[in-house]
């Protein structure tokens, strides 16, 4: 459909950018804020702001833990509709398996675990025949955690990020893989469209024409992080290439159930309890045997996730893996142990080559470790990404407009859309910080006010976009809607911060001095954004100055080069 | 933009090309090689984290080439019509194999 192989990337390259990149600005907006997911966890969590703990002792704080711990309504309701009759009270359920996981950036820990039901299914050839319950515990007490605020890092901001909360189907993970696809796709031709590659590197003009130098940031990034944003959107589309290509669910079905069957008989643990009661032995002293094996092999490290099958039953085991603190590739080194005896039953193998590539790469994108210098990489790796998109949509709207004004055309809106997927976002994530801390903490369903106000705010930007983008269709230069919304974004960092001193007390002098570096910097990163938006804003009121006096004097190009600094 | 003078019957045509027999192409792709593997002995979970690895990046190519081809036919042919025999003959030898 095209003269030329350059002319059809062009073409591929702006509408899958444009179309998806609304998707890729939620992407790696988001991914970049989970990077320090556990550090958002804190800020949001008051009660929750003390030193990363190591996972608990199994016999003496979670083992009682476990015994207070009860399915979960949600999943209770869920469950409900896949089986005959009534679920049993969740008191009467007995827990069949247990599992805590922590990691080296969490004071609390997760736990949970999976209750027996004797109802039948709907479905007669569902297997999962258990209701799941979890909380999250105060790992130096084993006591329930209020669930009076959600980890709004963790549990909000990080599942945005692949999800979009599209639960249905799956079908946020769909459009953010159909979204990772074009954004590979708009690497290749982006690399493909501008063969000066080497020379956009050392290229930016902010003194020239928004248009010219909006491409010029966006070719810059996109050149600088291209290694970084093309490893980030393979690896997030191959650790849900279960989801997008379910071939072991589907044609090879009995394949890979037989596969796995086998593997699991190799390993010696038992699939089914014995249905004799028998008691555990000290989990404790199978952690400090795995700690041992971990040493011996050359990497002694701290225990990330620990599991309990057939709790109870004379087929009891218990699983044991290592924290990804050290190292990139998320391996597990799993040991395995008889649970009413304390030995070793099973060591998980060395990985083969094709496995290794697959634990690196998702390792590489979860990042379990501890480099800090790494980890703020991956933030501005993923916030070169947002620039990236942002500029490319700029480039587009502010070049179409000026065809559409020189033609006498109004084409269609996409600038509002624009202003809502780029500050209006932020501005959406800094309501949900700010309503975090003036919602009172004995709100009924507080989490969903922080969310509705969260969408709430989304949903305001793009009215506001929409109605003040229209003033300036016609003419060159930027919406109004951008500054005004570059104001509301610093107005909104800047009383998140506010509101964490005054409702906490931990305000920037105190954590700083102490050194409390979750609070601190989530803090300093609001004062940045708060100054990045104001230094924004005002030069944009600068330039639409500029042009109104260019307007009003009928004056060309020379008194619009003056008014940009 | 060149956009603007290309009719929506030829675009439409090469997006649904580009996503959805890119899609049955990677599917017919994938599950042939797991069931070839699977075949020559490879191990199940040895030969899908394998193919998937670089699955992602089969579908990458025939996505972009979907828009660069000279003659749609030609693209027509090969995804939907290679993409559907790979399937067909996956379909077959893991019929063999279950």
């Amino acid at each position: 459909m095209f003269a030329s192989f350059r002319l059809s990337m062009t073409w591929l390259h702006t509408w899958f950018g444009l179309v998806l990149g609304f998707v890729l600005m939620v992407c790696f907006f988001f991914g970049a804020l989970s990077v320090f997911d556990r550090e958002i966890d804190r800020w949001a969590m008051p009660d929750t702001r003390f030193e990363a703990q190591p996972m608990p002792s199994f016999d003496r704080v979670l083992a009682p833990a476990f015994t207070r711990l009860r399915a979960h309504p949600a999943d209770m309701a869920r469950t409900a509709q896949r089986v005959h009759g009534a679920l049993p009270h969740p008191d009467a359920m007995p827990l069949q398996s247990v599992w805590a996981y922590t990691t080296h950036r969490d004071p609390v820990l997760a736990v949970g675990g999976e209750f027996g039901i004797p109802n039948q299914p709907l479905d007669p050839t569902d297997e999962h025949l258990h209701v799941h319950g979890w909380t999250t515990l105060d790992p130096r007490t084993g006591m329930e955690l209020p669930q009076t605020s959600r980890k709004i890092g963790s549990e909000f901001f990080y599942p945005m990020h692949y999800s979009l909360h599209l639960r249905w189907k799956n079908l946020g993970i769909w459009i953010v893989g159909f979204a990772a696809l074009s954004m590979l796709a708009a690497l290749v031709s982006g690399v493909v469209m501008h063969r000066k590659i080497f020379r956009e590197l050392f290229t930016f003009r902010p003194e020239r024409r928004t248009q010219r130098s909006a491409l010029d940031l966006h070719n810059l990034t996109g050149v600088v992080a291209l290694p970084f944003h093309f490893i980030f959107a393979l690896s997030g589309l191959m650790i849900f290439a279960a989801i997008y290509f379910p071939v072991g669910q589907t044609l090879y079905k009995p394949v890979a159930k037989a596969f796995e069957e086998s593997e699991a008989a190799r390993t010696g643990l038992p699939h089914d309890p014995a249905g004799v009661a028998a008691p555990l032995a000290s989990v404790d002293a199978m952690v400090v045997e795995a700690q041992r094996r971990w040493a011996e092999r050359g990497m002694a490290g701290d225990v990330g996730l620990l599991t309990v099958e057939h709790i109870g039953d004379a087929n009891a085991y218990v699983s044991v893996f290592r924290a990804g603190t050290d190292r990139i590739a998320l391996v597990g080194e799993g040991i395995h142990f008889k649970g009413t005896t304390g030995e070793v039953v099973y060591e998980d193998p060395p990985k083969t080559v094709v496995s290794g590539i697959n634990e690196f790469l998702t390792g590489l994108h979860l990042q379990h470790f501890r480099h800090w210098m790494l980890r703020a990489l991956y933030f501005f790796g993923g916030m070169a990404g947002c620039v990236c998109i942002a500029t490319g949509f700029i480039f587009f709207v502010e070049k179409r407009k000026r065809q559409h004004a020189m033609r006498g055309l109004r084409g269609a809106r996409w600038d509002a859309l624009a202003v809502t997927s780029v500050t209006g976002m932020v501005i959406a994530a800094l309501s949900l910080l700010v309503f975090n801390r003036l919602l009172p903490m004995d709100l009924p369903d507080r989490t969903y006010w922080e969310e509705g106000s969260f969408w709430l705010a989304w949903l305001l930007a793009f009215v506001h976009a929409a109605l003040r983008t229209s003033v300036v269709a016609r003419s060159a230069g930027m919406a109004p809607a951008w500054r005004e919304q570059a104001y509301a974004i610093s107005l909104l960092a800047i009383l998140a911060v506010v509101l964490n001193a005054v409702t906490t007390g931990d305000h920037l002098v105190r954590t700083l001095s102490i050194g409390y570096w979750p609070v601190a910097g989530v803090d300093l990163g609001l004062l940045a954004t708060a100054l990045i938006a104001m230094i924004a804003a005002r030069r944009l009121a600068r330039a639409e100055k500029g042009l109104e006096r260019e307007a009003s004097t009928q004056d060309g190009g020379q008194s619009l080069e003056a008014s940009r600094v | 933009m060149s956009a603007q003078a290309l009719p929506v019957r030829i675009v439409l045509a090469r997006v649904l090309a580009g996503v959805f027999g890119g899609y049955l192409f990677v599917w017919g792709f994938s599950t042939l090689i797991i069931g070839v593997l699977v075949a020559a002995g490879v191990g199940y979970g040895e030969a899908q984290t394998g193919v998937m690895l670089v699955a992602f990046l089969v579908f990458l190519c025939v996505f972009c080439w979907a828009f660069a081809a000279r003659r749609l036919i030609q693209v027509y042919a090969l995804l939907f019509g290679g993409g559907a025999l790979m399937s067909a003959l996956a379909w077959w030898l893991a019929a063999t194999l279950n």
